[in-house]
């Protein structure tokens, strides 16, 4: 008998594969199914579609910009006042937040609780943040309610009242808040970390303490709001279901009486980064661990290095899978975490590292900081970690804008500071382009290697930093104590 | 061989349900589209498009909590989250963080006294990566006594590190114990830290098995997704993970004895003075709970509520002022906690808190003041599905509290359709005489 072999061939590949294929899918008890073994391949990415900034500037000088998203039956309001702390005049720091924090206290014929009322009224939130170079009044409601919201608005901007009795209860309650914060390592390192970086520059006025709240008076609110608060220097951020026509028409209709003014225009120099290591120390006795903030003034948000230095942060401190991170917590077991970041102002920007770590190990640690700093300015990334870089922060950014709040903030951040399209619309390609060779061609890169440290903890740690070759002690309040030199005791 | 066709039929039929009679209608009223079906292995899933942004968000809840712990295991429900993120068979120790993270995407866990919700948001082009992480700790985790020991001991850390920073928290437990009516509802989420040193390696294999089948689990996907290849994806990852058994039924909860409490304890951690108020009010969703919610917001959400007003602003006689509805899987409670600067101002805002309980049982709240106290909630309200995550997590806890979606679509006018009548004839029936209070004094 003639077998046909071919036939039998095909027979018994098509057994092989039947049973395999009943091995692989039927029976999972005997085997695990192959596609348990590795992560699966991603998708191609769906593209991002950022909604348009319309934006259209009133009669009287106001900028208004509208963002539609339309997934919630709200609205959220930007209004941005560019001036913040560094327009304080320089003998009265906080008085621009103290000015700020007073604008909902009371209008002509309406109380600080009436407006309160109000607000709540139609579901609303109001609230206040100063930044160095502006201050932003956040505003949420539901979007039935637009004209009352705008009416609550012109009343607290064209008919302030800054009652004396909401003076002392606002400078009350900051004083308070400044004084509980005053057992906060990473409160108090940031301060002392603004007050020591910027000097003589007025970002400086961030870092005031609960001893000047005091000394400012109905008088200096008033001038402060007088020549700042002026529609040609504001900005106002819609957020939410409706077009720009619709907003403009009512935006005029409550905002027209607001009037124009005069405003020298002041430009603010970008401060001089540090150029030598330097050490301070604040005791905390209650604290356990040792909080360190440590870092340098960089270039401006608009400079060409901004988005390959973004990708060198995201590498060096990015994530829990940064390097830094890494190294301090998982390698070295110094650190609780260990990150870094960057900040950005008008005039310039700053890179932080912030660590909490345990006590006898923070000269160790701040040593291995420095390591990475250097290791990652002077070596070239390799090409693994700068796209593990760039596929999180592509990946992360529509996290920042989910809802119409974080939307509107970083609308009201581009708004600000005049960012413009690079900054929205073209962000995440800026992103894309990026490669190891770009990041290693940053040329500002000198000042992350001398950055202030700060270390807050238990007085006990100044045993532990005796490697250093001075040590600058401050109190809780900022002010400047003593030196410890290297081998001197204290 | 008879074995090996039952299962090659048994594929061909879940390829051929796949794409007709498994998958439910779509609920249309409510303001999110929603698709809802079960795989065979009891694995119930929702789905929800939202093409907004390239971001999905993926929750699977187990529906067991503190409640399903047996005296002398409190701890086990959360240490068994823990365990969770420790490794499975394909995914190393960890792994899943790493993973999350690195694309960019934000991941955490939650344990109630009901359920425990693992979630994560990642670019929605890697839903296929969470489905496969997702699926293989609940098929197959790796439960070794090294990670159990190391889990206690991070556990045991955490209890004493929140014992320390919150200093009414003893008082807080000591509050629920009287409360809430038998063990299973008044023992803390938390754990023990005497109890959590007994759990064995056992204990947590026999959790694990009983609890972390899919046909005790809801998997809710929202975000930017392609019904149809979501779909694949699932059956792909998770129809073949065995069908588990059964869970043991709940007991009913005892019927209380003591029904009123008025009692003093000392704290030695606390700086100021404090007391604890509160009420056993009724389930949450059942006809009376929609009045009860918009009193909280009547007396004590935002800053022009009766309770903020008078205590915080006008007396000044508080610190601090916190509480609201606490619900429990099926029993809920409203609970007060005030901080005073001393004995006397502690003593004075009890009296302002019953004097103005007792304004809104003798008078009718103004219109205006219940239309504020309505848009509040509202906002409140509508934020529960502002987000891809939250609107996962608002349709998962829908789902596990009321066994079906169809009720949600109504909710919200449910709330709104409330009157002044019916918070006066509420707080009558619930906020009365029967009531806990705990005075913290310090020593």
């Amino acid at each position: 008998m003639k077998i046909n072999l071919r036939v039998f061939c095909s027979l018994k590949l098509s057994i092989f594969i039947l049973l395999s294929f009943l091995l692989t899918w039927g029976t999972p008890l005997v085997s695990q199914e192959r596609f348990r073994r590795s992560p699966p391949y991603p998708e191609p990415l769906p593209e991002l579609n950022l909604p348009d900034i319309e934006s259209t500037t009133l009669s009287n000088g106001l900028s208004l910009s509208v963002v539609r998203r339309e997934n919630l039956p709200a609205i959220s309001l930007r209004l941005i006042i560019l001036a913040g702390e560094s327009s304080s005049p320089k003998s009265l720091p906080s008085l621009a937040t103290i000015t700020a924090n007073m604008l909902n206290k009371g209008a002509l014929n309406l109380s600080s609780s009436e407006i309160e009322e109000a607000i709540e009224s139609i579901g609303g939130n109001f609230s206040s943040s100063i930044y160095p170079d502006y201050s932003i009044f956040s505003f949420s409601f539901l979007e039935d309610y637009l004209d009352d919201a705008l009416e609550i608005l012109s009343r607290m901007i064209l008919q302030p009242t800054f009652p004396k009795q909401e003076i002392r209860n606002v400078e009350r309650s900051m004083f308070y808040d400044l004084v509980m914060k005053s057992t906060d390592p990473e409160f108090l390192a940031r301060r002392l970390f603004f007050q020591i970086l910027f000097r003589d520059h007025p970002y400086k006025n961030m870092a005031y303490n609960e001893d000047i709240i005091k000394k400012i008076d109905q008088k200096n609110i008033l001038s402060f709001f007088n020549k700042f608060y002026i529609p040609n220097n504001a900005k106002l951020v819609l957020t939410g279901n409706l077009n720009l026509q619709t907003a403009s028409k009512k935006v005029s209709s409550y905002l027209q009486s607001w009037k124009k003014k005069d405003l020298e225009y002041r430009f603010i120099p970008p401060p001089d980064p540090l150029e030598e290591l330097k050490i301070c120390f604040v005791d905390l006795p209650q604290a356990k661990d040792a909080t360190i903030y440590m870092g340098n003034i960089i270039f401006p948000i608009t400079d060409v290095d901004f988005f390959p230095f973004l990708i060198l942060n995201q590498v060096l401190g990015g994530t829990p899978n940064s390097r830094l991170f890494m190294n301090l917590r998982e390698s070295k077991g110094y650190a609780y975490h260990a990150f870094s970041e960057l900040e950005f102002f008008k005039s310039c920007g700053i890179f932080i590292v912030k660590a909490r770590v345990r006590p006898e190990v923070s000269y160790a640690s701040i040593i291995e900081i420095l390591k990475e700093i250097e290791k990652i300015t002077k070596e070239k990334i390799p090409s693994y970690e700068i796209e593990q870089a760039k596929s999180y922060l592509i990946g992360n950014f529509p996290l920042k804008i989910e809802t119409i709040d974080k939307l509107s903030s970083k609308i009201s951040e581009i708004q600000a500071c005049n960012l413009g399209e690079k900054h929205w619309n073209k962000y995440l390609e800026n992103i894309k382009f990026i490669n190891s060779d770009t990041v290693s061609k940053i040329e500002k890169k000198h000042p992350l290697l001398s950055p202030v440290v700060i270390i807050i903890g238990n007085k006990n740690i100044i045993d532990y930093l005796g490697g250093f070759e001075k040590l600058e002690v401050y109190n809780r309040k900022g002010i400047y104590q003593y030196n410890i030199s290297r081998g001197e005791n204290k | 061989m008879s074995k090996r066709r039952s299962c090659f039929i048994s594929l061909i039929m879940i390829l051929f349900l796949g794409s007709s009679s498994a998958i439910a209608q779509q609920k249309k009223d409510l303001p999110f589209p929603v698709t809802q079906f079960i795989l065979r292995n009891g694995l119930q899933v929702i789905l929800s498009e939202d093409y907004s942004l390239p971001l999905v968000s993926i929750v699977i809840a187990y529906h067991v909590g503190s409640i399903n712990e047996k005296p002398g295991k409190i701890g086990l429900a959360y240490l068994m989250e823990n365990l969770m993120f420790q490794g499975s068979k394909n995914i190393g120790q960890m792994q899943h963080i790493n993973f999350i993270h690195r694309i960019g995407g934000e991941l955490n866990a939650t344990t109630t006294e009901d359920k425990t919700m693992f979630y994560q948001t990642v670019p929605s082009n890697q839903l296929a990566l969470v489905l496969w992480l997702e699926s293989d700790r609940m098929k197959s985790l790796e439960i070794f006594t090294s990670k159990v020991e190391r889990a206690k001991v991070a556990l045991i850390e955490e209890i004493r590190h929140r014992k320390t920073s919150d200093h009414y928290l003893e008082s807080s437990l000591y509050f629920d114990r009287l409360l809430f009516p038998d063990f299973a509802y008044n023992h803390p989420v938390i754990g023990d830290e005497a109890d959590l040193r007994e759990i064995t390696i056992g204990d947590v294999k026999k959790f694990y098995s009983t609890y972390y089948t899919p046909n005790n689990a809801v998997l809710c996907i929202s975000g930017n997704i392609d019904k149809r290849k979501t779909i694949q994806l699932i059956r792909r990852y998770f129809e073949k993970i065995p069908q588990g058994k059964k869970t043991p039924p709940l007991a009913l909860p005892e019927v209380l004895e003591t029904k009123s409490t008025n009692i003093t304890i000392e704290n030695s951690l606390a700086s100021s003075p404090a007391f604890r108020l509160g009420y056993r009010i009724c389930s949450p969703y059942t006809e009376d709970y929609y009045a009860l919610s918009i009193l909280e917001y009547v007396l004590l959400r935002g800053q022009t509520s009766r309770l903020y007003r008078r205590l915080i602003k006008k007396d000044r006689i508080a610190l601090d002022l916190s509480g609201g509805i606490e619900k429990k899987f099926d029993l809920a409670a409203f609970k007060i906690f005030v901080i005073n600067n001393n004995e006397i101002l502690k003593e004075r805002s009890q009296k302002a808190i019953f004097s103005e309980i007792n304004k809104i049982k003798s008078n009718l709240i103004s219109e205006k003041e219940l239309i504020k106290s309505k848009n509040m909630f509202k906002m409140d309200y509508i934020k529960q599905f502002e987000t891809s995550l939250n609107k996962a997590i608002f349709l998962t806890e829908g789902f596990l509290t009321r066994k079906s979606l169809d009720d949600i679509p109504e909710d919200l006018d449910r709330f709104l359709s409330i009157t002044r009548y019916d918070v006066t004839r509420i707080i009558n029936k619930y906020l009365g005489e029967e009531k806990i209070l705990i005075n913290i004094k310090i020593k």
